[in-house]
């Protein structure tokens, strides 16, 4: 079990040939690529790193960067309402905040049988709420944007280890073997805050980073060349190719490497096809198109992010981290000025497509093993800051999980009374991580790599004291 | 306490044992009985052999194996004696050089040079071309590539988290040019330390009257702790935690890279499975935090130093004040010249005015807002226009008396402006003050500091003495105003015959052998602790560290003589049918282990066989602008920088140019002591479809048409020497004809304007870019 062994340095030199007889001899999947190891087979292995039977079999993390406004948006605080202009000491981060509290300016709801509270700014949302588990009891460690999503991606503030899709694509490898297990699709226009940085492979090998996919032009960079090459001629060079690798091979039989190399050369052909397939729309009908809002300007960007998620998950790929629109701003979350139009702003940006998703993944019947995470870095401030904005809080946030056994309908947790704190049931990202593993049938104790003189883990619950919130599971 | 402390790592040994035997992974318990062993058999900490001062080793003579001429196949020879194995044989010449030209220059050998070392019978051949090699001025930037890796060198301050945003360093390259030319000059270990660590120490650059070439060199060697990513030029970001990270991760680095000891752990509490405690970690922080004071913090542009002794930097600061004053007197002579100007205008345009209300009118504009009667309001908003002269009217309205004064006054400035001292800036470090106290930070929480502890060094290293610094400053020949703790340090690190300067030798010499290997001889070359994997050959690692000081710390001979072994020169080709599965993994060096290119040098390769390669050395990083789709362009103002060697190109710590991310360029959060190797499906898309590798093939092409015969084979022929360094086999040859004979065809049937010496070219810059692509390209044979 690749998973679970701690290896002491990188894994031996096995050729495939070797590792299918070792398999025999029970190695089992100690397996180099996850090309060759297939969910099925990791699984009926059983081992400590798998636990329990998954309710989820791929995740879909709409990143919502920038810090989303709790108090405004999924936590309606009366008695903030009623305490506006008071005095309250808290903890802030930018300067320009006043020490007043202030209430929101937005409207609240309720919506679904459930009767779940969120701000009329997400109707859409609203709209599945007998599908979302909404957690508000979420709190953070760092005051900044780049420790705050580095955190909530790969469990630490600093930024080198391994983020959560790298560790499931390590755990369940792909269903697809013409696409990467972990794919981000992120704004064609640019990166978010932090870029990169979410989607490391850290210590765990590279083909466990997420792959960028753009939703235009090439889909993967690379993916062909900026000249088209007719297919014939680029049949010849690869047969060639092939001709001149396998004879080098021969004098090598035991470097598997370079046996991945030859197959990756069939690999990126087929990635050709299935990644341009990807993005041929032609057998999405009007009204599904429509209802990820890529008929309207505001919501098309993202809308279609959160359609290729679906085509993804679909596909068979793992883990898929998506990302808001980066104009006017890379995190359009974070609303320093005015939290009414500047959340007016990107909720009609991001609502509609979410939710789309979510229906349309339920529709489909997908949505049953398919876990969608919405959440941002941290919350903010219940005092105002800039007038009538709010500035960077990690004492409290909101999210929302959907799906892959998440608990439909259900609020967990509370914030103190002006939101400032999470106060009941506080979750924090290392138990959000423990159960997103649960949900997967993985035990986050259990998965391991082993790294610089010991087994490392997501959660490294002996530290974080990270636990499965229990109440979150359907 | 360190019994108790041996107990703990001994069972958790045990532990992992009964964990794997119950998954039932025997063959990986197999290979990792070696990894196991030592740590449970340990007695005691002092006693694990990386913390051991380095005694005689003797040369192991191996029978039967006829006259060895270097020890180390001595070593090598008598462990795979043991197995029943030998080494292989030597690889040909060829490949050869080309394995040794990567290795010591990063870059391959000419066509030329293959043929000349191929024709060259003598016994001394291989020895000149190493020496050849060795005096190269790309050795340095290959070994300084290497060095730069393990020290976290970047060209950018922050962490580099956007990929839109580049904090760029003032000068911060220097120090990089620092590390290419004392590799470049074989400068000895010991010193190379010390320069970075206390450069600043070694001179009383405070006093100096001028910054000698010398002393500069010692300033910009403390780049090497200027390598943490420090955030605290934002304001946000300027506080005490950010500012401890700093210093923490300087801490780390450092101690990765010179001790190959992960310490991370204790920076929150005693190290759990390595001989290391919490207060080893702060008493080590505390030598570094006098130049990197979190209370006494400086922000990046305030660290950063002038490029003039602070007595000149004073002088010069007086001298552009006094400037600026009679600058701002200038300036003000012209504005009151201008005024006047502009009241002679404003008085003949009052005197168009009727004469009854001349008086009242200017009495009115003269008055203030709001003092001005009903009456008064009236005027001065029905005439205001009349008192605003615009400065292109003043100037139209100057006389010849005013304009020479302007004139004069003008050149003036220019002339003051023109004497204004400027000077650049260093990135390095220096003591910002006295030391204030280090206090063990509990949890690693700076707001819950423990008890005051005094800078010293790890006990384990200490030979049984307290290990505190006896005393700060000028105990130790440090100058100037500093604590001379760095100095300290780099002392205790390069004292002969010490355990730390034998841990620091040890660690060197295991990366050296990582480079011309593929893999240390302590495999884990970032971790010599209990939980490191052993050395494979441990007599040859202390034998080559005690060979490293015995050659008074300098790499040249080192590598030479490791490069002279037949060990280095074998083949990397299986030869030996038993050898894969008594040594599967090679560890025993049966064989050369097949490595693949690093992402540097396989961008500097495919410049080089094109022919484009500038090999010039040495100067600012060529910037790379972000494009949206993720990938770099270089600007087109720097256009001409764009076939510099990778090491030149703006190094970032998240953002490289696709080619080089593919093909495992580190992020360089801290540092980097080992490189990964891995064979993913990006890499042959960027191989196959980067603008760049497209490019290079078609000069590559052109180079080749321009230089060959005529005849396809001539052509096949010379494209094979350019980038794998040998000549195709006549299958080979076959192959590629038949294909690029085919592919010109098929060029010229869809467009038939084309000429055919363009369809040619075309066809074969598809074969080049084929030969980049292959495996053959892309590994050392």
């Amino acid at each position: 079990m690749r998973a679970t062994v701690p290896l002491p340095y990188s894994p031996p030199n096995l050729s495939r040939r070797e590792l299918l007889q070792a398999s025999g001899l029970g190695l089992g999947t100690l397996v180099l690529d996850y090309l060759l190891a297939r969910n099925e087979a990791r699984a009926a292995d059983g081992g400590p790193a798998f636990r329990g039977t998954p309710r989820a079999r791929s995740v879909i993390m709409l990143v919502q960067n920038g810090g989303p406004s709790q108090m405004d948006l999924f936590d309606p605080k009366p008695e903030l309402t009623r305490q506006s202009g008071k005095t309250m000491t808290v903890e802030t981060f930018q300067k320009g905040n006043s020490d007043k509290l202030m209430a929101s300016p937005l409207e609240f709801r309720r919506y679904g049988e459930c009767g779940m509270e969120i701000s009329s700014l997400l109707p859409n949302l609203g709209s599945v709420a007998d599908d979302l588990c909404l957690v508000r009891s979420m709190f953070s460690e760092h005051n900044n944007h780049t420790e705050g999503l580095v955190l909530l991606n790969t469990g630490k503030i600093f930024p080198g280890r391994p983020a959560l899709g790298s560790w499931v694509s390590y755990a369940l490898g792909t269903e697809n073997d013409s696409l990467p297990a972990y794919i981000v699709l992120r704004d064609p226009e640019g990166y978010n805050t932090s870029g990169t940085l979410l989607w490391q492979n850290g210590w765990l090998p590279a083909e466990y980073r997420g792959t960028e996919v753009a939703t235009q032009g090439a889909p993967v960079l690379n993916l062909s060349p900026r000249q088209p090459v007719a297919a014939e001629l680029r049949r010849g060079q690869l047969d060639v190719l092939a001709r001149l690798n396998e004879r080098h091979r021969l004098d090598y039989p035991h470097e598997s490497e370079l046996e991945a190399r030859i197959r990756n050369y069939e690999l990126a052909a087929r990635m050709q096809l299935a990644a341009g397939a990807l993005l041929d729309l032609s057998t999405e009908t009007a009204e599904t198109q429509r209802l990820y809002g890529l008929d309207r300007p505001e919501t098309a960007g993202y809308g279609l992010r959160c359609l290729m998620a679906r085509r993804l998950v679909e596909s068979g790929v793992r883990f898929i981290q998506v990302f808001p629109p980066v104009k006017p701003q890379s995190q359009p979350w974070d609303a320093h000025s005015n939290v009414k139009t500047e959340n007016e702003a990107i909720c009609g940006k991001c609502d509609q497509p979410s939710a789309a998703l979510i229906k349309d993944l339920k529709r489909r019947g997908l949505l049953e093993d398919t876990l969608v995470i919405w959440s941002g870095e941290f919350g903010r401030l219940p005092v105002s800051q800039n007038g009538s904005g709010r500035d960077h809080n990690r004492n409290a946030f909101s999210l929302l999980l959907a799906g892959g056994g998440a608990r439909g309908g259900y609020v967990h947790g509370a914030t103190d009374e002006v939101g400032y704190q999470a106060a009941i049931d506080r979750v924090s990202v290392h138990d959000l991580h423990a159960t997103v593993l649960h949900l997967l049938g993985l035990d986050h104790r259990g998965l391991t790599y082993y790294h610089h003189g010991s087994d490392e883990s997501l959660t490294d619950a002996r530290v974080t004291r990270a636990s499965i919130v229990k109440d979150l599971l359907a | 306490m360190a019994a108790q402390r041996i107990r703990f790592i001994a069972v958790s040994a045990r532990e992992r044992f009964s964990r794997l035997a119950r998954l039932g992974a025997i063959g990986v318990l197999t290979r990792m009985t070696a990894v196991l062993l030592p740590s449970a058999t340990v007695v005691s900490a002092d006693d694990h052999w990386a913390f051991r001062p380095l005694g005689t080793v003797s040369v192991p003579a191996v029978s039967g194996a006829g006259p060895i001429d270097n020890p180390i196949d001595g070593f090598i020879l008598t462990k795979l004696a043991e197995r029943g194995l030998t080494i292989s044989p030597p690889v040909e010449p060829r490949a050869l050089l080309r394995r040794a030209a990567f290795d010591l220059t990063g870059l391959p050998p000419t066509p030329e040079e293959i043929a000349a070392f191929e024709a060259d019978a003598s016994a001394t051949a291989w020895s000149e071309t190493l020496d050849r090699l060795l005096a190269s001025p790309h050795f340095g930037e290959r070994w300084g590539r290497h060095w730069l890796d393990q020290a976290g060198y970047v060209d950018v301050l922050g962490g580099d988290n956007d990929a839109g945003t580049i904090k760029f360093g003032e000068n911060k390259w220097l120090y990089r040019d620092y590390v290419v030319a004392s590799f470049n000059a074989d400068k000895p270990f010991d010193r190379f330390l010390t320069e970075q660590l206390a450069g600043d120490e070694l001179v009383d650059w405070r006093s100096a009257a001028d910054f000698t070439p010398s002393m500069r060199e010692l300033l910009i060697a403390t780049g090497f702790l200027r390598v943490s990513a420090d955030d605290t030029d934002e304001h946000e970001l300027n506080t005490l935690d950010i500012r401890y990270g700093v210093l923490h991760r300087t801490t780390e680095i450092v101690v990765t890279n010179l001790l190959g000891l992960t310490i991370g752990c204790a920076k929150c509490h005693d190290h759990k499975f390595e001989p290391i405690t919490q207060r080893d970690y702060y008493r080590f922080e505390a030598l570094l935090q006098p130049a990197l004071n979190p209370h006494q913090w400086l922000q990046p542009r305030d660290r950063q130093l002038a490029a003039l002794p602070p007595a000149a930097k004073a002088d010069a600061e007086r001298t552009n004040a006094e400037l600026d004053q009679q600058i701002a007197a200038a300036k003000a002579q012209i504005e009151s010249v201008k005024q006047a100007c502009a009241e002679r205008l404003r008085e003949s345009r009052f005197a168009s005015l009727p004469e009854p209300i001349r008086a009242d009118t200017k009495a009115a504009l003269a008055a203030g807002v709001e003092k001005r009667t009903e009456v008064q309001r009236y005027l001065a908003e029905k005439f205001q226009a009349l008192a605003k002269i615009s400065p292109e009217e003043v100037a139209a309205g100057l006389n010849a008396e005013e304009k020479d004064k302007i004139g004069g006054y003008e050149r003036q400035i220019a002339e003051q402006n023109g004497r204004k001292r400027t000077w650049p800036h260093w990135q390095v470090v220096y003591d910002v003050g006295p030391p204030t106290p280090t206090c063990l930070l509990r949890r690693g929480n700076h707001l819950a500091p423990g008890s005051e502890v005094a800078p010293g060094f790890p006990h384990v290293l200490c030979a049984g003495n307290s290990g505190d610094l006896e005393r700060d400053a000028n105990g130790n020949g440090s100058a100037g105003a500093t604590s001379g703790r760095r100095l300290a340090l780099a002392h205790w690190l390069t004292a002969p015959g010490s355990p730390a300067a034998s841990l620091v030798a040890r660690v060197w010499v295991n990366r050296v052998w990582q480079h011309l290997f593929g893999r240390g001889i302590v495999e884990t070359s970032d971790n010599f602790g209990l939980t490191g994997s052993p050395p494979t050959h441990p007599e040859l690692l202390d034998w080559l560290a005690t060979r490293l000081i015995a050659d008074g710390w300098q790499l040249k001979p080192l590598v030479k003589q490791i490069m002279l072994s037949s060990t280095y020169r074998q083949m990397s080709v299986e030869r030996q049918p038993d050898a894969p599965r008594i040594d599967p993994d090679n560890r025993l060096l049966w064989r050369q282990r097949l490595r693949r290119l690093e992402s540097e040098t396989i961008r500097d390769a495919i410049l080089a066989a094109s022919g484009r390669l500038d090999r010039s050395v040495g100067g600012p990083p060529v910037p790379l602008v972000p494009q949206p789709d993720g990938s770099f362009t270089i600007k087109p103002e720097q256009a001409a920088d764009r076939f510099r060697k990778t090491i030149y190109l703006l190094m970032r710590r998240n953002y490289h140019p696709t080619l080089l991310a593919v093909f495992d360029q580190p992020v360089l959060t801290t540092n980097c002591t080992r490189r990964d190797s891995s064979a993913v499906v990006l890499q042959s898309l960027t191989m196959l479809n980067d603008d760049f590798v497209v490019e290079e093939s078609a000069a590559l092409a052109a180079r080749v048409s321009a230089n060959a015969g005529a005849s396809w084979d001539e052509r096949i022929d010379m494209a094979f020497r350019l980038t794998l360094g040998r000549r195709p086999a006549d299958d080979e040859t076959a192959w590629c004809r038949e294909t690029v004979e085919r592919d010109a065809a098929l060029v010229r049937a869809a467009r038939p304007e084309m000429p055919v010496e363009q369809a040619s070219l075309e066809a074969l810059s598809r074969l080049c870019q084929t030969l980049v692509n292959s495996s053959e390209f892309l590994y050392l044979r």
